[in-house]
């Protein structure tokens, strides 16, 4: 018969490692949540089948570009077409990053510990980043190895390519820091996820009727403006001016780097609400 | 060297004093901190751990300044909340595992340190199950765990007792007690009963709105209290007419008589006393002060 012996309480002399490993233990921890990783079955579901999802196009494009042998959808246009299921997947996923630490109290395990509460934050922002971003850059890099491989006439599009990454990696994190900082505002998951698929609906639904009923006065500028209401259009802006892509909007958005100094300013705002949040909370 | 030691320790919120003057000094081994609801013990948990800035005065834990060193004590420190802070979700290996890291362990040290600390604090198979699963006193051990997993010098334990049964609360106490004992880690428990913490305790501090009443070891507390409980079967009125005569302090306590100790001499007394009448001797106990009886002292003084 075999028999457990208690050899007694062992001390721990190993390493202990500083502020950068935890950060980043942090972060992986936090971004396999946003997959469900490590959780039951159940937890992967949304978030992979809208990660399916936003890979469907990427292969439809090939396919017309290996059959119809012409080019498939643009990748500047990508993140604006595909904007509802991005969304989703940020209203969906965004609560579970942020809400169980503040519902079920265990932030103050976190500050017990070496980990301040900046770091905290910023591993959780960086969480959410890289999951956005994987869900735009997955695509793409699919669709730009398919056209390379189909060797299409003329050059391939790297300039593209490269841009709807770059822009793709500022859309990530200006909806990260928004996504976050809505989700944290109240503890229970659901009402994150309807907060933050609300405030995108409103920005989707409301920015068309604005810029018709802005253009039908006659008012072609500020009907331009309106598109800069919706996250995508506004990231999509920023695109149109750094890499001189085609719009994905009606009639163009305002010219020069003001859509830019938007977009930084919201991150700004949101690090800034999200930074409050997580004071208060802390001090509980 | 001292474990905790803090001077004049003051902390004032905009309509309460939580903390007022505060100097106590421990060493190593089991602490207990005793005071009522209220009385400030969780707002000087948090002063030590360096998350809430002192309004006057300062503290060191392990030698460290808690206003300019509270990242290196919170390296060297565990604690335990008094709320309930386990996500409901994940297991106890896995929120143990993470927890570890977030201490600045490495992935391989982790696992092994979690699943060590799991054991000695008692749970089983059901480590591996969702925490939302687990009974009360299952939970408590987890954040116990948790408290433990980096081998701290010191932990602090927010009443550790909360919503235990009975039998529940003699697990945790034996625990703590090997804790402090067996492991080598030093203990800061807090309790609002004294009776619970006299059982593993080195050393009691009691604080009442902010302030210190006394601060001593354990062995002085069970000497102050000079009394014992005697419960006869019948023939109680004779057994204290018989002690009276015999010039001992009697009082009636319901069915059983308080009898104040002089010296050994009151023990025989009793002995004799009960022998003699022919009565039947159930009980003969020594006085459990209770943290009434501190206050009472205090008050008296």
């Amino acid at each position: 018969m075999s028999e457990i012996y208690d050899i007694g309480y062992r001390h721990y002399d190993g390493p202990r490692l500083g502020r950068g490993h935890t950060t980043r233990a942090l972060a992986v921890h936090s971004l396999r949540g946003v997959f469900g990783l490590g959780r039951p079955a159940r937890s992967k579901l949304v978030p992979f089948s809208l990660a399916a999802i936003m890979v469907l196009p990427a292969i439809v494009s090939i396919a017309i570009m290996a059959l119809m042998r012409r080019a498939g959808m643009s990748y500047s246009g990508y993140a604006v077409i595909m904007q509802a299921v991005v969304a989703i997947f940020l209203a969906a996923q965004a609560p579970t990053v942020v809400a169980p630490d503040l519902r079920f109290r265990v932030l103050p395990l976190y500050l017990s510990r070496p980990v301040t509460i900046t770091e905290y934050v910023g591993a959780k922002v960086v969480a959410m980043t890289v999951a956005l971003y994987a869900l735009l850059a997955v695509p793409l890099t699919v669709m730009f190895a398919g056209e390379l491989l189909i060797d299409l006439p003329g050059p391939p599009r790297t300039k593209e390519y490269v841009g709807a990454m770059l822009t793709g990696l500022l859309l990530a994190v200006l909806l990260a820091a928004f996504g976050l900082a809505i989700a944290s505002l109240t503890p229970r998951r659901g009402l994150g996820v309807a907060s933050v698929i609300a405030l995108y609906l409103l920005a989707s639904a409301s920015v068309p009727i604005m810029y018709s009923t802005l253009l039908s006065a006659g008012n072609d500028a500020a009907a331009r403006w309106a598109w800069l209401l919706n996250p995508f259009w506004l990231v999509d802006a920023v695109q149109v001016w750094v890499f001189g892509t085609t719009p994905n909007s009606e009639g163009g958005y305002p010219g020069g780097p003001v859509s830019f100094v938007i977009v930084v300013l919201l991150i700004a705002a949101a690090m800034a609400a999200l930074a409050l949040r997580y004071r208060k909370a802390a001090s509980r | 060297m001292h474990i905790l030691d803090t001077e004049g320790l003051t902390k004032r919120f905009p309509t309460v004093t939580a903390l007022d003057g505060l100097t106590v000094t421990t060493g190593p081994g089991v602490t207990g901190l005793v005071g009522a609801n209220g009385a400030g013990k969780s707002t000087l948990i948090k002063i030590l751990l360096g998350l809430l800035p002192p309004t006057a005065g300062g503290a060191r834990v392990l030698g460290l300044d808690v206003t300019t060193r509270g990242a290196d004590i919170r390296r060297l420190v565990g604690y335990m909340p008094e709320h309930e802070c386990l996500p409901p979700d994940v297991s106890a290996t896995e929120l143990v595992v993470h927890l570890a890291r977030m201490s600045g362990l490495p992935r391989t040290a982790a696992r092994e340190r979690a699943a060590d600390v799991l054991r000695h604090v008692g749970l089983a198979e059901e480590r591996y199950r969702p925490i939302g699963g687990y009974s009360t006193g299952m939970k408590q051990r987890v954040k116990l765990a948790q408290a433990l997993v980096h081998d701290p010098k010191l932990i602090l334990l927010d009443e550790p007792t909360n919503g235990l049964d009975p039998r529940g609360r003699d697990e945790m106490l034996t625990l703590i007690r090997r804790i402090g004992a067996e492991f080598g880690i030093s203990v800061l428990v807090t309790s609002h009963l004294l009776g619970e913490l006299e059982r593993v305790c080195d050393h009691v501090i009691v604080i009442d709105a902010g302030r210190l009443l006394r601060s001593s070891a354990i062995g002085e507390f069970t000497q102050a209290t000079r009394s014992v409980t005697v419960e006869v079967d019948e023939g109680t009125q004779a057994l204290a007419e018989r002690l009276a005569e015999l010039g001992h302090g009697v009082a009636p306590h319901g069915r059983m008589l308080l009898v104040e100790v002089t010296g050994p001499d009151t023990l025989d007394a009793i002995r004799d006393a009960t022998a003699d009448l022919g009565l039947c001797l159930i009980r003969l106990e020594r006085g459990r002060q209770r943290i009434e009886d501190v206050f009472r002292e205090t008050a008296g003084v």
